[in-house]
């Protein structure tokens, strides 16, 4: 079905820095008046300088993505992820620098952006294929296949207003998923529907992207591990770290860009350091060592309570959580102390944060949020949050057959 | 410095014209030369695909349906013909069937100017999502509404020939003139359409400028009146506007089978007035020349900015 292509698809980014401006533009003519006016009497600004309201929002990024290679961006919100895939699309224009995409590009954003409400599924299609840059042979052909993909069936002749979230993004996946693309950049876009729809759309961008250069922006940490071959973490618009998708996202939680820490000085706790060891990838089921020191300030009243917590990442729900003020010796005399605590690592294959927190079992929050660190538990075998240490028995056909003859 | 994804230096990608920006000091010819074929012809497809969208929603649930589309001329006309009775009845003189075709024939082109940019004028920021999420030439999108109004008016050029032809008025070789003309409006048209859906993103008030020039604009313009009817310097300063040349020879081309190619002179109280000149044809296509080639080039020349200031 694919056309030869020109030359292989590409993703390169050559020292690209790109200037933003905080707050209002003039934004209707009576600003602008003054605004040219004063312009005229001053000097030109230097293009790479900065003005008062000015800031970078990418600083000297590169990076070049070929084919069969996946590239992960991930970094807190305001990282600059997002300007780094306008720029690579060639809807911002960097202020200095060189970027661009050889070959067709596939964009998996906004991939329900162009449809129009009041149109029909089945006008969206090819409404939504021409933006996404398909010509109308191309969508007529797969018409049929993108309809039984989206499982909309007969719904393809409704409004798309009537359609529920989920509908619209099945069909907006679905239009996106048969493209044929030569690059294919994708953000955020796996939470698609329902979990067994995710599967889906999972599996088939795993089928798309074979032999591509692929970009990937995400806040799901496990989805990049899964998906790249290499990762750039970026903050404040400078790439901090860049190797494989693990040292990556280990040093993105070390390093506390995950979760922001808070210090109060009202809390009578103060931490110095969070340590695990062994400090590698460990398999599931074995020990692992957290060293927690800090200092007791004062006597701490009886509703805060100082607790470790360890959370599968991304998701909201604790996989445990330990209350070292209701354990003895009770944390409540002033002074230093150091609290070791040995764990086995029971859970699947993953990220495990661990972090130290401040609750008030009063107002049920958290105060404060002490350092955090991060357990990596290698075993690609065990999925889920939990290993529940399965003695596992097989009989093959042969040996039953064996004893069926005994 | 890891090796690993990018060395600059090392990495030196040869067939780089790709990358933007593109480093080529550009020319005018040059860009425009870009827009058409690298953007429009390349995108046609997108371009056919929002115009149909365009039309469809315009007729997605609405009671009238088509004669929607014939309504405003109707209007117009209906307008027109109002003034003009009452300015037969003050001048004390009957009026003319031809004067009322001729309103009906100047009555459709401007419903078009004024649909079309009424429409094109939102265009950019009405589809503020696809502006910044996703790239294709975002001259398709005042451009498509440009088409659609052009499809809608088309209902209402076929109605009003059918009426033409039902009232007996007799299309002269000199009709033909129509194509041409209408060519140098739906150009004028376009280039308009460009700058003011462009200027829009940025201030927002050109919205409000262009629909108050809109709305006052048929009273300079000639479609209720002919320009002749201001005396010698009243008819030369009423051709000024672009669109009146457009008008005024579809009147005559079409009504009284004038070959645009001579002078019209009229005699009027106050001495002879040029009713029509072949330079006022040229006049005005080479308004919607400059119009149509300016607005492509600041449109695209601002292209980059979009997505920052939507």
């Amino acid at each position: 079905m694919r056309g030869p292509s020109v030359a292989e698809g590409r993703v390169a980014f050559q020292q690209v820095w790109k200037k933003f401006r905080r707050g209002e533009f003039h934004d209707s003519l009576r600003d602008l008046i003054p605004a040219a006016a004063s312009r005229l009497f001053r000097r030109r600004r230097q293009r790479d300088a900065l003005g008062a309201r000015e800031f970078w929002a990418i600083q000297d990024v590169s990076f070049s993505v070929g084919p069969g290679q996946a590239l992960g961006i991930i970094g807190p919100n305001g990282a600059g992820k997002s300007t780094i895939l306008k720029l690579l699309t060639r809807i911002l224009q960097p202020t200095s620098g060189r970027c661009g995409v050889r070959g067709r590009v596939g964009a998996l954003i906004e991939i329900a952006g162009g449809f129009h409400q009041d149109l029909t599924g089945g006008e969206n299609v090819f409404l939504q294929g021409a933006i996404m840059g398909m010509t109308r042979r191309e969508i007529a052909s797969r018409f049929d296949d993108i309809v039984a993909f989206s499982e909309l069936g007969d719904f393809i002749n409704t409004p798309v207003k009537r359609y529920s979230s989920g509908m619209n993004a099945r069909l907006g996946f679905a239009i996106a998923a048969h493209m044929s693309p030569d690059v294919l950049i994708v953000d955020e876009v796996l939470a698609v529907g329902d979990f067994r729809f995710q599967r889906k759309a999972f599996d088939r961008l795993s089928q798309m992207r074979r032999g591509l250069p692929v970009v990937i922006v995400s806040h799901q940490l496990d989805r990049i591990a899964s998906l790249c071959t290499h990762c750039v973490l970026l903050d404040h618009g400078r790439i901090v770290k860049r190797g494989s998708p693990d040292e990556c996202i280990s040093h993105y939680i070390m390093n506390g860009l995950h979760t922001e820490q808070e210090t109060d000085e009202s809390i009578p706790f103060a931490f110095t350091s969070l340590t695990v060891e062994p400090r590698r990838p460990v398999r599931s089921g074995e020990w692992v060592t957290i060293t927690l020191r800090g200092e007791v300030r004062g006597t701490p009243p009886a509703n805060l309570r100082l607790a470790v917590r360890v959370r599968a990442l991304q998701t909201v729900k604790d996989v445990f959580v330990l209350d070292l003020s209701a354990r003895e010796p009770r944390l409540s005399e002033p002074g230093q102390f150091v609290a070791t605590m040995d764990l086995q690592a029971n859970t699947g294959h993953g990220y495990l944060t661990v972090e130290t927190v401040v609750w008030d079992s009063v107002e049920r929050r958290d105060r404060c949020r002490g350092p955090h660190a991060v357990i990596h538990v290698n075993d690609p075998d065990l999925g889920g949050t939990v290993n529940l240490h399965p003695r596992l028995r097989v009989e093959t056909q042969g040996a039953l057959a064996e004893t069926a003859e005994l | 410095m890891q090796s690993w994804p990018y060395h600059p230096g090392v990495d030196e990608i040869r067939d780089d014209d790709w990358l933007l920006p593109l480093q080529e000091r550009r020319s005018l010819f040059g860009d425009l030369r870009f827009i058409l074929r690298r953007e429009l012809w390349t995108h046609r497809g997108l371009l056919y695909e929002l115009t149909r969208r365009d039309i469809r929603v315009r007729y997605k649930q609405a009671v009238m349906g088509l004669v929607w589309a014939v309504l405003m001329p109707v209007l117009i006309v209906a307008a027109g013909a109002l003034v003009r009775v009452a300015m037969a009845f003050v001048g004390g003189r009957p009026l003319v069937p031809e004067e009322v075709v001729g309103i009906a024939i100047k009555a459709v082109p401007w419903a078009f100017f004024v649909g079309a940019l009424g429409f094109s004028i939102n265009s950019l920021t009405g589809n503020s999502n696809l502006v910044t999420k996703i790239y294709f030439p975002r001259e398709v999108l005042p451009l498509a509404s440009t088409l659609a109004q052009m499809f809608d008016s088309s209902i209402g050029l076929g109605a009003l020939l059918l009426v033409c032809l039902v009232v007996g008025v007799d299309f002269g070789l000199a009709a033909w003139w129509a194509i041409p003309l209408l060519a140098i409006l739906v150009a004028f048209t376009a280039g308009f359409a460009l700058l003011v859906g462009c200027a829009n993103l940025f201030f927002r008030d050109v919205k409000y400028i262009v629909q108050v020039l809109l709305s006052f604009g048929i009273f300079f313009t000639p479609v209720f009146f002919e320009p002749q009817m201001f005396g010698p310097t009243g008819a030369r300063v009423m051709m000024l506007n672009p669109l009146a040349p457009i008008l005024e020879g579809l009147r005559l081309s079409i009504v009284y089978d004038h070959n645009l190619l001579s002078p019209v002179i009229e005699m009027a109280r106050k001495g002879a007035v040029l009713a029509w000149s072949p330079w006022y044809l040229a006049y005005s296509a080479g308004w919607s020349i400059v119009m149509l080639t300016g607005g492509l080039l600041i449109f695209h020349r601002t292209e980059p900015k979009f997505a920052e200031y939507v």
